[in-house]
């Protein structure tokens, strides 16, 4: 499509919040121009829409209205017990842990005390005092080409964590990174995450989305990982987005597996009014195993988009999807999960689960799971179902005598259970399940 | 030598190219001008001695056609279309109404023999009743003979060329016409409408199950002639039809577009069965000639309780892009989708079915098995929805797609709209390749390479094929293995 369209409420903001937040935004020459080319491109093209296949469902030209000022140098106030309490049942979870308030590093509630094999750098710092060339290679995304909410990313990064665990060492504790949103003024946040995993290292991941109770409502989060996990490395990586305060969130995961490498993917989301979760996995050798798993609860109007794209380039590799979603009152959840087999890619294993569960008459749940395959010797498949609660397991439960919202609370928590067993860290599952238990108390 | 002999004639056999539906017929044809314009449509219009209405129809088609873009989402590639450079009307030239058989051209009856279709009406042996199909046949642009008239005229079935159609029984054409698929519903179908030739029109009254299967052969044979025909079928209250649909064509170097429209109107408690054979020609063995198939189908269950169901067995064209779909407007009706799709040599299909839910407890079935051989592509795509109001409603849909060789592509693109919460949508794909140990099982049991793979293919599509009419199961079963020959080894 040629045509002109005129701009957007959104787009002439962003626009015009870059134009005013760029002297302050950090870097060298080689970044401010990374971040001038990032916000040309997407002038040229815009926040998608419904026309733009990928974006079918989730239409950001119309569902993306107001935007908040521009997260940089954030100063707000935040005690060691906000954190706590805006952490929730994660805050048991024993971890190494990095902070970033407002998309600022803090180092003062951080704690990241000396493990072996991990390095953890706030990115800020990076972007103004490493080398041009590494500077620039901060700036570059592998994920989709011309995409909207990677320029976005690229052009206002303001902060995020370099995670890098060295070759061979093996994490006891997870690291957990922690982006908060404080303050009354509504954000707009960009952050973005370089995690590389050395050669047949062992780590875990979590990074966490959440905001103070007290934080203002409607803002956004522009959150960008580029992940690569080196030859035979183990690799988990959890994404939980549960800010209660309805903040629009935008995510992209890019993922680059080494040969023999096993990347374990999960991504919890709750409360967020927007949401669009993209993930692009690439091979870069033999053997390797791509899972990622997801659970996501929506109420209200909430919007939660998955897309995942999976491109298997090289031969005996395996990938694992499954995606579990609760959707009530007009909630809408979309899935899009695309499998592609290149040519020379034999013996490639992959299958692709996506369900959801309808609590509401007026939800609404969108799947496209696209299987694109060059390659003959393979084993793919995908499934998707959608259902509202089943009478029969209903009706079973009562003949107990468990009452009807106990059951129907017991049904749906065995539904999204099953998602959350992919996590392996037993903390963080239990975490997790508390997660979902407060969010189905609160129906 | 016989078994020498029997072995050279297989190994023959085992080529490609080997489209045994690719003659010429040598026949004289009146042709339009060369190219497409207002006077085109006037043309075509005139020589059909057409009434007014009709005129201004197609003449709004082509005004909206003219202003449209050609789709390019579909996963084909092919050089742009030249719509300047072919013709768009070609009629047998000994055809002006024949009353007959006898007064039809022996070229052309020798043609359909050849093609193995009876236009005789062959005399009723006793207790072998389903061996009789009536057949409509549509030889370039015009209907040649409808087979049965009679019988079919005392059960009150109207079945006949959709230009009698418009002269004998204008007020149902005029009703009927385009309310499934719009004029400018999409590019192919508002050039369809807009030069559309002929086709068969099917009207089955209120409560009559048709007493014969009614079978349309559709076969281009002029050279740079594009085929546009249009299939309208009305099943009234509580009827019941199964319609049957084949096409062939001869072998040439260029591409030809067949750009058909098919409506379906099934009222209340109404049946339709549509089956399709498509075999024309897929081009040669380095993907040169064959037809584009750009066809717009579509049936509207417009009663409570109606079906239409599609039955397809796909292998011929160079380019497929075909989506028989199914709008379940009223409560409690069923869509059922029912696909074959081979690919070969440089073939691409790009294929698949709606289920528009709309009415209450409205369900839907879609299988659909995509084999892909040799350099081809075959992709399904499919969508099936849920109206916010349509409670209750159900689908099933299974896609399956085997590769054969490494240079072939299988593709899944289906789309789930589900807009309220009683929807109970079950989807599920696999793609594989046939696994050697079956082939193996099967070698070692005596069969050859290829009658193991034909086998086990025709073990893969037998769900599909169960729901063929008798007519067409055998020659679906050999079609298969013929479209697969030369894929192993």
């Amino acid at each position: 499509m040629n045509v002109a369209i005129p701009k957007t409420k959104a787009e002439q903001a962003l626009t015009e919040a870059f134009a005013a937040a760029a002297p302050k935004l950090p870097g060298s020459a080689a970044v401010t121009a990374a971040r001038a080319k990032a916000i040309g491109e997407f002038g040229a093209i815009g926040l998608p829409h419904r026309r733009i296949e990928e974006w079918k469902y989730t239409d950001l030209r119309v569902q993306l209205k107001d935007i908040g000022a521009t997260a940089v140098d954030d100063a707000t106030a935040v005690s060691a017990d906000d954190l706590r309490a805006a952490l929730g049942a994660l805050a048991n979870v024993d971890a190494h842990r990095i902070v970033f308030v407002n998309g600022s590093h803090r180092s003062q509630l951080s704690a990241l005390d000396g493990a072996k094999g991990l390095d953890v750098q706030p990115l800020a710092a990076a972007l103004k005092s490493v080398p041009e060339k590494i500077a620039d290679g901060l700036m570059r995304a592998t994920g989709p080409k011309s995409d909207a909410t990677v320029a976005l990313n690229t052009a206002f990064v303001s902060d995020g964590a370099i995670v890098r665990v060295a070759d061979g060492a093996e994490l006891t504790k997870p690291l957990m990174v922690v982006f908060l949103s404080a303050g009354t003024t509504s954000r707009l946040t960009s952050v973005r995450n370089i995690i590389s995993a050395g050669e047949g290292s062992t780590a875990t991941i979590i990074e966490v989305h959440a905001s103070l109770k007290s934080a203002a409502t409607g803002g956004q989060v522009n959150a960008l990982s580029e992940v690569t996990a080196g030859k035979g490395a183990a690799l988990t990586h959890v994404k939980i987005a549960a800010s209660p305060n309805g903040a629009v969130h935008l995510a992209n995961w890019n993922v680059t597996l080494g040969a023999d490498a096993m990347y374990k993917g999960f991504q919890y989301t709750s409360g967020q009014s927007l949401v669009r979760n993209q993930t692009h996995a690439v091979y870069a050798g033999e053997g390797g195993k791509f899972d990622l798993s997801g659970a996501y609860l929506a109420r209200g109007t909430e919007h939660i988009d998955t897309t995942l794209v999976v491109d298997h380039a090289v031969p005996h590799c395996e990938s694992r999807e499954l995606f579990k979603g609760v959707l009530d009152d007009r909630g809408r959840g979309v899935f899009q999960g695309k499998i592609i087999v290149q040519p020379d890619a034999q013996k490639t294993d992959g299958k692709q689960m996506a369900q959801a569960l309808m609590l509401s008459p007026d939800a609404e749940f969108d799947s496209k799971p696209e299987l694109e395959i060059y390659a003959d010797d393979v084993v793919c498949g995908h499934g998707t179902t959608t259902a509202e609660l089943d009478a029969d397991l209903l009706f079973y439960c009562k003949s107990r005598g468990i009452p009807e919202s106990e059951a129907r609370t017991l049904l749906i928590e065995s539904f999204i259970g099953e998602a959350l067993d992919k996590i392996e860290h037993e903390e963080l599952r239990a975490a997790l399940s508390s997660y979902a238990n407060d969010w189905l108390g609160g129906r | 030598m016989a078994a020498v002999k029997e072995t050279i004639d297989q190994v023959r056999q085992i080529d490609v190219d080997q489209y045994k539906y690719g003659f010429e017929t040598k026949i004289e044809s009146v042709k339009a001008p060369k190219g497409l314009d207002e006077s085109t449509v006037r043309y075509i219009s005139a020589q059909k001695s057409e009434p007014e209405w009709l005129l201004q129809w197609r003449l709004e088609a082509f005004q909206r056609w003219q202003a449209m873009t050609e789709p390019t989402w579909a996963k084909v590639h092919y050089p742009k279309i030249d719509f300047q450079n072919q013709y768009y009307y070609s009629a047998p030239k000994s055809t002006s109404g024949p009353k007959s058989l006898d007064e039809v051209d022996p070229e052309l009856l020798e043609t359909y023999k050849k093609l193995g279709i009876p236009l005789k009406e062959q005399e009723l042996l006793a207790g072998v009743q389903s061996s009789r199909v009536a057949v409509d046949a549509v030889f370039d642009s015009v209907s040649v003979v409808t087979t049965f008239k009679d019988e079919l005229k005392k059960a009150g079935v109207i079945f006949c060329s959709f230009s009698e159609a418009v002269r004998e029984h204008p007020e149902l054409v005029k009703k009927y016409l385009g309310s499934v698929v719009p004029q400018s519903d999409n590019y192919y179908a508002a050039l369809n409408a807009a030069v559309f030739s002929d086709g068969s029109f099917v009207y089955i009254p209120e409560g009559v199950r048709c007493p014969m299967e009614l079978s349309t052969y559709f076969r281009i044979n002029e050279k740079n002639t594009g085929q546009f025909e249009r299939t309208l079928i009305i099943a009234d209250r509580g009827a019941y039809v199964s319609y049957l649909e084949g096409c062939t064509a001869p072998m040439r170097d260029e591409h030809q577009l067949h750009a058909a429209v098919v409506e379906l109107i099934a009222m209340d408690d109404a049946e339709i069965k549509y089956s399709t054979v498509q075999n024309w020609y897929p081009g040669d063995k380095d993907g040169k000639g064959g037809i584009y198939n750009f066809v717009t189908k579509r049936g509207d269950c417009r009663g409570h309780h109606s079906k239409i169901s599609w039955t397809q067995v796909e292998t011929g064209s160079a380019i497929t892009w075909k989506y028989p779909s199914c709008i379940l407007r009223g409560d409690h009706s069923r869509g059922e989708f029912y696909s074959i799709a081979v690919s070969n040599g440089y073939q691409q299909v790009d294929s698949g079915t709606k289920m528009i839910h709309l009415g209450k407890n409205s369900s839907s079935r879609i299988i659909s098995k995509g084999i892909a051989a040799g350099h081809s592509q075959n992709t399904y795509r499919g969508l099936v929805s849920a109206h916010r109001k349509a409670t209750g409603v159900r689908n099933f849909t299974n896609c399956d797609s085997l590769l054969i060789g490494d240079k072939c592509g299988a593709h899944t693109v289906p789309y789930i709209e589900a807009k309220n919460s009683s929807a109970h949508f079950e989807h599920e794909a696999t793609t594989s390749k046939i696994s050697d140990d079956m082939l193996f099982y099967c070698r070692q049991r005596g069969l050859s390479a290829e009658e193991a793979v034909a086998l086990v293919v025709n073990g893969f599509v037998r769900d599909v094929l169960q729901h063929l009419p008798m007519e067409f199961m055998a020659e679906t079963q050999k079609l298969i293995g013929i479209s697969l020959e030369g894929s192993v080894g």
